[in-house]
């Protein structure tokens, strides 16, 4: 028994946490970062590298379901915690740890799901965190209960299959509460639609104040929008850096020190070549074409225009330039068309881009 | 050849080689745990992280997902740790070989190739878009980096006008060939990097696919993969030194040590190259690869080509 146990503490000391954010939580969804890259655990991609699911916000339908599936998909040892404010992280992630060492329990969790599946840890289908995304069924029966990909016409006007995959909602890097329903290609978007799940009235009452109240939260929104960017373009110091100053504009109340790291950061992503290559070109936009689709002016450019504009506004915000009035609308009717014929990589790139509010302030957003 | 350039070992020493590989993943794995806590300037020094996971990861149960073509799945997961103890077999180390391969720099081509049929199976076996997407960014890479390797793998080969390790290391006694083959060498190291699905070569593993080709891993399966990915970084590095550094040539050290600090240090670069630059998205490293890499290490033979047919 000793040596299983200290086996486990190893194991739960490099815990990996799935963070699950739900609309209006984002504050909380930061903490349980924080928290979770002090203790020396790592955030997980996918639910197959999670041990621990931790869901920041109440969960109602239809995201209740959703996250029921990912959580299915975890293989376990597991633990699932809810966290529904930023006060509340420490506690919770003590007692994930503490339930990952619960042996007893952990094997009667997977006794269980043995019975219910007849094999250990079976996943999800297609799609990961996504799993009822699929066409009709054909005349056949589809084998496995998968409907075989529809075929249709690609951009050469070759017969190609199509293949039916949401992104969202849960999903690292990506807003709070939306779900593209996408029709691939290959990996190539060849039609979208975006909506929104978990987005209401009832949720504006959450923990987290409106974003663009104060000055540092806004920059601190900002930081967090470059971390998904910076995160997704795979330059892991680079966000690192960004995650940091944006923690700190949470936490700390001295504002040169985030000031002048923001700075750092804006030049070292500036001097990049290499992003350069990587980014430019991606999901221009130009000024008619923002103010047809009602997206902010200051998304002119390509994506790493908008990266660089991004980390100025966090800037403006630290020295108390950010602008006032109430926050944007979030451009969800725009998105379809804005990722559409480009690859997953580069839409999500696009997404990223676009510095969204919580999608939680936008409440006049039509539901799809 | 008048004298062997270097000595067999018995078979039995396969284990010591294959230890001291491992050996030579966790040191990287350590690295990496260790600059990761670093940028994320919080928490424990990240030292621990190679244990730490490793513990984890047995701790972890197995899972499979529906209609997954399991036997490809696992073969692929499990055939990068493979292919890189096939690569070691013919590095010598000092003077000290396994197999004494006259075609060792061929040898080491066949098996890099393996990568492609070993991470896209880990992407198609598990029957998730995720993976899938992942898989094919991956083959997508290796159009690109697959003939500029193979070309920058001529260099070293035609300067010492042998395709045994052994020989190309005696061939360095004046002056390692990294000197006079710089292109080479760096094209060798993407290489390197790709097959280890590294770095700049990462996006098959991508975040924004939910983890691509390993989205679906887990437990002993992700162990396998991970632990795979670690050991060929060690192995293409350990081929790197005989190749272009002059293997276990060095005043005072004996050879085999020689041969060792070049590989970490060769390795510990690797390492630290990932955090500092972003991924190469597949679609326009293609052009990278075959306007710039490819045109390079072609000139760069030219070069080694011209100089050695000088000499000889």
């Amino acid at each position: 028994m000793g040596l299983t146990d200290a086996w486990g503490r190893l194991a739960v000391r490099h815990a990996h946490v799935l963070v699950a954010e739900l609309p209006g939580y984002w504050m909380t969804r930061v903490a349980v970062e924080r928290q979770v890259l002090a203790r020396g655990w790592r955030l997980a991609r996918s639910p197959a590298d999670a041990d621990i699911l931790a869901v920041c916000g109440p969960p109602r339908p239809p995201l209740a379901q959703s996250l029921t599936r990912v959580w299915e998909q975890v293989p376990g040892p597991r633990t699932r915690v809810g966290v529904d404010s930023p006060r509340a992280v420490l506690a919770a992630l003590d007692t994930a740890a503490a339930d990952l060492l619960d042996t007893a329990a952990q094997r009667a969790d997977g006794r269980d799901r043995t019975a219910e599946h007849g094999g250990t840890g079976r996943g999800g289908r297609r799609g990961g965190s996504t799993p009822d995304a699929y066409g009709h069924a054909g005349h056949h029966e589809p084998p496995h209960g998968i409907p075989l990909a529809a075929g249709g016409e690609d951009r050469d006007g070759l017969e190609m299959d199509l293949l039916r995959l949401r992104l969202g909602p849960v999903l690292a890097y990506w807003p709070a509460g939306l779900v593209l329903g996408c029709a691939l290609q290959g990996d190539v978007i060849v039609d979208a639609e975006a909506s929104l799940v978990g987005v209401d009235d009832a949720t504006t009452v959450a923990a987290d104040a409106p974003v663009t109240d104060d000055p540092r939260r806004f920059a601190a929104r900002r930081c967090d929008n470059a971390v998904s960017l910076l995160g997704l373009a795979g330059w892991d110091d680079a966000a690192s850096r960004a995650r940091r100053i944006r923690d700190a504009l949470l936490v700390n109340s001295d504002p040169d020190r985030p000031a002048r790291e923001l700075d750092r950061l804006r030049r070292r992503v500036g001097r990049s070549w290499w992003l350069r290559w990587s980014l430019r070109r991606l999901g221009p936009l130009d000024g008619p074409e923002l103010a047809r689709r009602g997206l902010p002016a200051t998304a002119v450019g390509d994506v790493r225009d908008r990266l660089l504009a991004m980390l100025d506004r966090a800037a403006d915000g630290i020295a108390g330039r950010h602008p006032a009035g109430p926050p944007l609308r979030a451009p969800v009717e725009a998105l379809p068309d804005l990722v559409r014929g480009w690859d997953v990589a580069t839409a999500r790139l696009i997404v990223a881009s676009l510095d969204l509010e919580p999608l939680v302030t936008g409440r006049e957003v039509s539901r799809v | 050849m008048s004298e062997p350039a270097v000595t067999v070992v018995p078979g039995g020493w396969a284990p010591v080689a294959a230890g001291l590989l491992g050996l030579l993943a966790v040191t990287a794995a350590a690295l990496d745990g260790f600059l990761t806590a670093r940028a994320t300037g919080a928490g424990p020094s990240g030292l621990s992280q190679p244990f730490g996971e490793v513990a984890r990861l047995m701790r972890q149960r197995r899972r499979t997902t529906v209609a997954a073509d399991r036997l490809l799945w696992r073969t692929g997961g499990a055939g990068l740790l493979v292919m890189a103890l096939l690569i070691i077999v013919v590095v010598p180390l000092g003077e000290w070989t396994l197999f004494d391969l006259d075609v060792g720099v061929v040898w080491f081509n066949a098996m890099d190739v393996l990568a492609w049929a070993f991470v896209w199976l880990t992407g198609w076996g598990a029957n998730s878009a995720y993976s899938l997407v992942g898989g094919y960014r991956f083959l997508a890479h290796g159009l690109a980096y697959e003939l500029p390797l193979m070309f920058a793998l001529v260099a070293p080969a035609v300067g010492a006008s042998s395709l045994n390790p052994g020989a190309i290391v005696a061939a360095q006694r004046g002056l390692w060939f990294v000197v006079w083959m710089p292109v080479a060498f760096v094209v060798f190291c993407a290489g390197i990097l790709a097959i280890a699905v590294w770095g700049p070569f990462s996006p098959a593993l991508g975040v924004d696919v939910a983890g691509g080709v390993a989205a679906e891993l887990s437990g002993v399966d992700r162990l396998r993969f991970l632990g795979g990915r670690y050991a060929l970084l060690a192995a293409g590095a350990a081929f790197a030194v005989p190749m272009f550094l002059g293997g276990g040539n060095g005043p005072l050290l004996p050879g085999w040590s020689w041969a060792l600090v070049k590989t970490v240090v060769l390795l510990c670069g690797l390492v630290w190259l990932r955090r500092r630059l972003p991924a190469a998205r597949p679609d326009s490293f293609m052009e990278a690869g075959w306007l710039v890499l490819l045109p390079a290490a072609l000139l760069q033979d030219l070069v080694v080509a011209v100089v050695a047919a000088k000499r000889g």
